[in-house]
């Protein structure tokens, strides 16, 4: 069986999710064994139009973007959105809460009106095309990431989380931060983080996105029972959830 | 076996002695709360604890653990932790969940991998001294234990009573500065096992929990699953922090060679959506209402009838306090069905 031929491409980021993955050490050397890797822009010079698998980074801002993910797609037997931007259009999405005129003219004052400056609303990848795995978080975790590669080489479909991250904070024996008074996302979240940002005593800020099933209703209850109002529970969801579902409801 | 007694200070240094040879875990303070974890110094041991954030459970049943390692067409080797070790300050009703769970974990399958860690453990139980804000283990009638321990402690003021119950205990607690404990003393330890039997209910059941397995009888499609369930955020914490939850799944990780790997279990909790997922896609207890009252079956009912004897809820409060919306209270569902079906 020959190598199957991954190529690596970046949209709106911070490229951080790729890094994580120049950054696997040892690792890296199975992972460049076991594939061919064919396009990697962070990594390497050569590019290609051939490859099985397509690993995109980076949410899709642009019109032009829409149309080279489009490309990308229909060459690319898998294709696998990589981190926060790409899953969820994460931080990216902030800029859909206001007018985009307004936005660009924050960010680029005098030049907002540049044509190459010109943005859309963001989209996730797969509100662009359609996306067959996910490596969620920001930045990814690595050893999901490797591990979902390595699931594909079998042929089998990697197990992701569908339940919150509060099953990986109670399994570490964490006290609950509500507690504390922080207003913590755990139980909206994907797990698969291993609760790592509640391990460290900060909230879970959302970034491997919503739950298949979040419970609105619930967490509506939960801030009454804190003494907290929906616009505080908003407030933290809007950082790497604005514009989907469960913020808006 | 004869009954000790043995001061504080003597437990301290005796502990300290163990500390140096031993794998030791024990409860200690962890921010404003509690937790077991590997005990390095005595002076850390925290006997005077109300209840821990993890059951005691995770030292004979991980969150994870490797169960073989494999080679694809060359086999498998089952892996074991059969490391020796003392566990110290496991409370009478985590005591009672652990004898259950070792009765499940006998039953059908013989689970080498639990019973090896289980065999290897040295359990140190002790008598609660505080009571936590949500423990109703009077209720369930695990207050105080009489087996499964080797040695059990109870905090009597300037002392403690030592009881060995195997011989394991009594090797243990040889090593230590000990007296017999007199008459005096033994009616010490009887009285705060009396208060604690009547005092660690924070949660009132209206019925005796010998009745429940029966309530349950009539209670499937009560609306209380429904509306309980609403709020549910299938976040799972409640199965997370019992002792008595054993579900677990298992998957293969493979290593990049593509020929070996391992086989884990993890935890699973049966309020997590796709819990009763199998193969095909097919869900047997897709709603959360489902899930909701299995858990509360299973707590009452299922687990009763298998092995016989003591429900599969001691108590420990630990659900009431994990669960953010506060619906996995058993009291409340049970009560709510006890006013309910029986006034009908």
């Amino acid at each position: 069986m020959s190598k199957p031929r991954i190529a690596i491409f970046d949209f709106a980021c911070c490229e951080g999710c790729q890094l994580q993955i120049v950054n696997l050490e040892e690792e890296l050397l199975d992972l460049i064994g076991a594939v061919d890797v064919v396009e990697w822009r962070e990594a390497m010079s050569e590019q290609s139009h051939e490859y099985d698998i397509a690993i995109v980074e980076g949410s899709i801002t642009r019109p032009e973007d829409e149309d080279r993910v489009e490309i990308i797609r229909s060459r690319a037997k898998i294709l696998i959105a990589l981190g926060a931007c790409a899953t969820i259009g994460g931080v990216n999405k902030l800029k859909n809460n206001f007018d985009l005129d307004d936005v660009k003219e924050c960010v680029y004052g005098d030049d907002a009106k540049m044509p190459h400056l010109d943005t859309a609303m963001t989209k996730a990848v797969d509100e662009v095309v359609e996306v067959d795995y996910k490596v969620h978080g920001c930045p990814i975790d690595r050893k999901e990431f490797t591990y979902i590669v390595r699931c594909l080489l079998l042929g089998k479909k990697p197990e992701i989380p569908e339940w919150p991250v509060c099953v990986e904070c109670k399994a570490k024996g964490n006290p609950c931060l509500w507690e504390y008074g922080q207003v913590c996302l755990g139980p909206i979240i994907r797990a698969g983080c291993g609760a790592r940002c509640p391990s460290s005593g900060f909230r879970c800020f959302g970034c491997r996105g919503y739950v298949d099933e979040p419970n609105v209703n619930a967490a509506k209850d939960v801030i009454e029972k804190y003494g907290l109002s929906i616009e505080d529970l908003k407030g933290k969801m809007i950082l790497f959830g604005s514009t989907q579902g469960p913020t808006n409801e | 076996m004869a009954v000790k007694k043995i001061t504080k200070a003597a437990l301290t240094e005796w502990v300290g002695e163990l500390v140096s040879k031993e794998r030791v875990f024990g409860v200690q303070s962890k921010g404003d709360k509690f937790d077991f974890g590997p005990l390095t110094s005595a002076q850390d041991l925290r006997l005077d604890y109300d209840v821990t954030l993890q059951p005691p459970k995770k030292y004979f049943l991980p969150p994870v653990e490797t169960l073989l390692t494999f080679e694809v067409s060359a086999g498998y080797e089952s892996q074991y932790s059969d490391k020796p070790f003392v566990l110290i300050g496991v409370h009478p009703y985590d005591m009672i969940a652990i004898n259950q769970i070792d009765e499940l974990f006998k039953q059908g399958y013989y689970d080498t991998h639990y019973m090896t860690r289980r065999s290897n453990a040295t359990i140190i139980t002790c008598d609660v001294v505080n009571a936590s804000e949500n423990v109703f283990a009077s209720q369930m009638k695990t207050a105080t234990v009489k087996d499964g321990f080797d040695i059990l402690l109870t905090d009597i003021g300037d002392s403690y009573i030592a009881e060995a119950a195997t011989e394991k205990g009594e090797a243990l607690l040889s090593k230590a500065e000990t007296a017999d404990a007199s008459k005096d003393d033994l009616d010490k330890r009887e009285k705060i096992q009396k208060d604690n039997e009547k005092n660690l209910s924070k949660h009132q059941l209206k019925c005796e929990v010998a009745e429940l397995p029966g309530l349950l009888e009539n209670a499937y499609n009560h609306p209380v699953w429904e509306e309980k369930a609403a709020t549910c955020f299938a976040c799972g914490s409640c199965n997370q922090v019992c002792p008595t939850c054993y579900c677990f799944n298992v998957q293969d990780d493979v290593k990049w060679d593509m020929k070996t790997g391992q086989r884990c279990r993890a935890w699973d909790g049966c309020m997590l959506d796709g819990f009763a997922m199998v193969a095909g896609g097919h869900d047997f207890r897709k709603k959360r209402a489902d899930r909701f009252r299995h858990r509360l079956y299973r707590k009452a009912k299922y687990v009763p009838e298998k092995i016989g004897g003591q429900i599969a809820c001691v108590g420990c409060g630990r659900c009431v306090s994990a669960c953010l919306p506060d619906i996995a209270n058993p009291v409340n569902v049970y009560n709510r069905l006890f006013d309910d079906i029986k006034t009908k």
